[in-house]
């Protein structure tokens, strides 16, 4: 454990109040769960995007070039290749057949690409670098949503049992009328 | 005519200017006089709209070549029909024709609330007619669609060829009015910010108008995604343009406004996240308005003279910062102090609903804005395209489709453990066997694939929960009111037409879900060079080319079309005519595809080339589930049209809701 001037990091960190969502809980060994939790969904994610591009470079076919660079008409069409049917679109292709058959891979041809036009001919951002924020920040969003409307629910249900309410003497049901009244309650869209 | 299409613009400006004024300080100085002097202003803006769009008609309809938009979207070959839809075919008419449709909303609002809440709505039509102000002052100041060409050519321009198609007649009008009807909601939840009254007074009167305008967002949408599959011929229906995510992102905010509004009505709760929410939705449609009009992104959809960008990114600005200042301080009086009963409820799904639904929108925007982030920051222009949405936003969407299944399924307030393990034993079982049966036959070879398979187990697991809760209601009726089973079922969505309603758009989006998954994962193309008379085979159909005709269409349309026989098990099954037609003066040829449209797939033609001895290039798709979509598409429609239609019983249960509170809390008048 490091240590500063002899106070744990622990300590410093953790010596504020427990927050409203860690009531009732170990609140130390709980964001360490939660953080972990957040860690396992970004490596998913990560891992997710990285799957996805050893697929796109694994076929050296020509629908994958269609579907990795973007027409490059001047017409600036702003289409995938893919959806293109201009008629530079046909030239590209036509090329792009001839060049695969040549035994370039489709690396070595997206390479070549983006020599002569740049990133922008790139359907996608890269998945390095600063490109990397575009496809981390929408997961890194979600997560961060998902602990506000987990902090929403934790603390729109706690309060009734925080509030201080005057005891209601229970009225006294028997218990075979408390099941039906509970089962019939279940059955009931309200 | 152009003179008095001119001058009703600049009178419209004025008036508008003046009722804006007007409705605000009789509101705040509470002046009868002026109030009632405001109360005609709406009236005259939206004649003096009416007029100069008539003269703008007009103008088109005889080919008036002296106005120069009439001249550069217009020419005298154009059909009738494209003559009228030229009118927003370019920038200038479509803010005008934006600003008819927006002033005439402003019309049907003023007559079905000026004698209702007068803290309110004086205020609401003061906002509608200052975005009319903005709308007017760009039209008469920056792009006048009046102006005028000092010596007039003989002929125009010409509609672009692409806008020339039916669809595209019925997507921009439709967009628009749900992008335009954005606007009421947002001024009445701004007019409730600055009046104080803030109960769920302004969500009552604007929530019709929410769903007509998320419905024909919608279908604008859907109707958009029809356009580019039969007329840019590239065998797909939507390809993350960023005008088409501009469209999709307003779509999905008020979708999750749609959803949460219910926990503030039942619960009275979500006041500042619906506040928010509602002035998000408005902030997007400007946004992809800005999007269209700057420029700034290269787009199939942008304005040949995009030069409005900054107007609006400052408008866009002066919202977001005036709406926040507004809710911030406002925050004490939005506070709810009510509580969720359990986080096993149904409105727990509609905040996690929320969650997926602002995520997806999110990571549009992001996507759709990150080329100028990376401008920015690294100097470096890049592109972001459809393999990072289809990337990012499958998995969300995914989930989303979980929860319109499990939503519905959990009780409202508290769900309990046998409830819970009632209502989704038939779902889950159906999701488990869908599972199982299509586990042997769907090809799981990559991500797309494992993606369908868990999309059409989702499918099934929705489908079967919407079908428990109407037969759960059908059954229950059935039993109490001894009806007929279809009389039950059609009974039961009448009286509860907001909730069976919902139902069935859910069910319209399980099938748009199911179409895309079907057609991105097993489509097939192939492209050939044929002689006459040479075949070629393609998931079991035959394709002979049988001869190319050319036809003089009109004196600047030629039109190139290939006869293709298709056949089936040795019959000839159709026969398909895709073409392609050139037009004067126009650089690119225009495809027109032709599809053969079936439950289970589509085959879907283009003509890609020809050559002079009569050879052709053919390129054929099969797109499987296709028409899933628009079918989804349609019941969308209905289940919308059912949840909108007016309830008088509904109406009847608040007239005796408000009657209740008002004798447990009568005013000091009546006591």
């Amino acid at each position: 454990m490091q240590t500063l001037k002899g106070v744990s990091i622990y300590s410093v960190i953790f010596s504020k109040a427990t927050p409203l969502f860690y009531k009732g809980h170990s609140w130390p060994k709980a964001i360490f769960r939660d953080a972990l939790k957040v860690l396992m969904g970004l490596l998913m994610l990560v891992w997710i995007s990285v799957g996805q591009v050893s697929i796109v470079g694994a076929g050296a076919l020509l629908q994958d070039l269609e579907n990795a660079l973007m027409c490059k008409c001047d017409d600036k069409c702003g289409k995938v290749l893919m959806n293109c049917t201009c008629s530079t679109a046909d030239k590209t292709r036509a090329n792009f057949s001839k060049m695969l058959e040549s035994g370039l891979t489709v690396e070595q041809i997206i390479k070549m690409q983006v020599d002569e036009y740049g990133e922008t001919v790139l359907s996608a951002p890269t998945k390095f670098g600063f490109n990397l924020t575009a496809w981390l920040t929408p997961f890194v969003a979600l997560v961060a949503g998902g602990f506000g409307v987990r902090k929403v629910l934790l603390a729109c249900v706690g309060k009734k049992s925080d509030s201080t309410e005057i005891p209601v003497p229970e009225p006294e049901i028997s218990e075979k009328y408390s099941k039906r009244l509970k089962d019939e309650l279940d059955g009931i869209e309200l | 005519m152009n003179d008095i299409g001119e001058f009703t613009l600049l009178l419209a400006l004025a008036t508008a200017l003046y009722g804006c004024v007007a409705y605000v300080m009789s509101a705040r100085g509470n002046r009868i006089d002026l109030y009632l002097s405001a109360d005609k202003t709406p009236i005259i803006v939206w004649a003096c709209v009416v007029i100069s769009s008539i003269c703008l008609w007009k103008a088109f309809l005889t080919d008036d070549f002296s106005l120069q938009y009439v001249w550069a979207y217009s020419n005298r070959e154009l059909d009738t029909f494209y003559k009228i839809s030229s009118f927003w075919g370019g920038q200038k008419g479509s803010l005008l024709f934006w600003t008819l449709l927006l002033s005439t909303y402003m019309l049907v609002v003023y007559f079905q609330n000026r004698k209702k809440n007068l803290r309110v709505v004086p205020y609401a039509m003061a906002i509608m007619l200052l975005i009319v102000v903005f709308f007017l002052f760009l039209i008469n100041f920056s792009t006048n669609p009046f102006e005028r060409i000092p010596l007039p050519p003989e002929d125009g321009r010409g509609l672009n060829p692409l806008l020339q198609n039916y669809w595209m007649v019925i997507h921009p009008p439709t967009l628009y009015l749900g992008y335009v009807g954005f606007t009421v909601p947002f001024a009445f939840a701004v007019a409730a910010l600055i009046s104080k009254d803030l109960d769920d007074g302004w969500i009552r009167m604007t929530r019709k108008w929410t769903l007509l305008s998320w419905f024909f967002l919608c279908m604008g949408n859907l109707f958009g995604a029809s356009w580019a599959y039969v007329e840019l011929g590239w065998g797909g229906y939507w390809a993350w343009d960023p005008v088409e995510n501009a469209a999709f992102m307003p779509l999905l905010v008020a979708t999750a406004y749609l959803h949460s509004v219910m926990i503030q009505e039942k619960k009275d709760m979500m006041k500042v996240w619906n506040m928010s929410l509602v002035l998000l939705t408005f902030a997007m449609t400007i946004f992809g308005t800005f999007i269209t009009r700057s420029g700034l992104i290269q787009s199939v959809h942008t304005f040949d003279e995009a030069t409005l960008g900054y107007y609006f990114l400052a408008f866009l600005f002066v919202i977001i910062f005036a709406c926040a200042a507004l809710i911030i301080a406002r925050l004490p009086l939005l506070k709810s102090a009510n509580e969720l009963d359990s986080f096993l409820s149904r409105e727990s799904s509609f905040l996690f609903n929320n969650l997926v639904l602002l995520g997806i929108a999110f990571a549009t925007f992001w996507g759709t804005i990150f080329p100028i982030i990376s401008e920015a920051v690294r100097g470096v222009k890049i592109t972001v395209g459809p393999p990072f949405y289809n990337q990012v936003n499958v998995p969300i969407g995914l989930a989303l489709l979980a929860l319109i299944g499990i939503g519905p399924v959990i009780a409202w307030r508290r769900a309990t453990f046998s409830n819970l393990k009632k209502n989704f034993l038939k779902p889950v079982s159906a999701g488990i066997v869908a599972a199982v049966v299509l586990f042997p036959v769907i090809p799981l070879g990559n991500r797309t694939e494992i993606y369908t398979y868990i999309t059409f187990v989702l499918c099934v697991f929705v489908l079967t929960s919407m079908f428990t809760e109407f037969y759960k209601g059908t059954v229950s009726r059935m039993g109490l009111h001894d009806e007929s089973a279809v009389g039950a079922l059609a009974t039961m969505t009448w009286r509860n037409k907001r909730r069976y309603g919902g139902y069935i758009v859910h069910m319209g989006v399980v099938l748009i879900f199911a179409g895309i998954a079907g057609s991105q994962a097993y489509g097939t193309h192939t492209e050939k060079h044929l002689q006459i008379g040479e075949s070629f085979e393609i998931r079991g159909y035959t394709i002979t080319y049988e001869k190319l005709i050319a036809v003089e269409a009109t004196n600047v349309k030629t039109r190139i079309i290939a006869q293709l026989a298709v056949e089936r098990d040795g019959k000839r099954y159709w026969t398909g005519h895709p073409e392609k037609e050139f037009y004067k003066g126009q650089n690119q040829p225009v495809s027109e595809v032709d599809v053969l449209s079936t439950w289970k797939e589509d085959l879907y033609m283009i003509l890609a080339d020809f050559r002079e001895d009569e050879s052709a290039t053919i390129k054929v798709y099969v797109n499987p589930m296709v028409s899933w979509l628009w079918t989804g598409g349609w019941i969308i429609a209905f289940g919308s049209m059912i949840s909108m239609w007016p309830d008088r019983l509904e109406q009847r249960r608040r007239l005796e809701r408000v009657r209740r509170q008002e004798q447990l809390f009568p005013s000091p008048a009546q006591e």
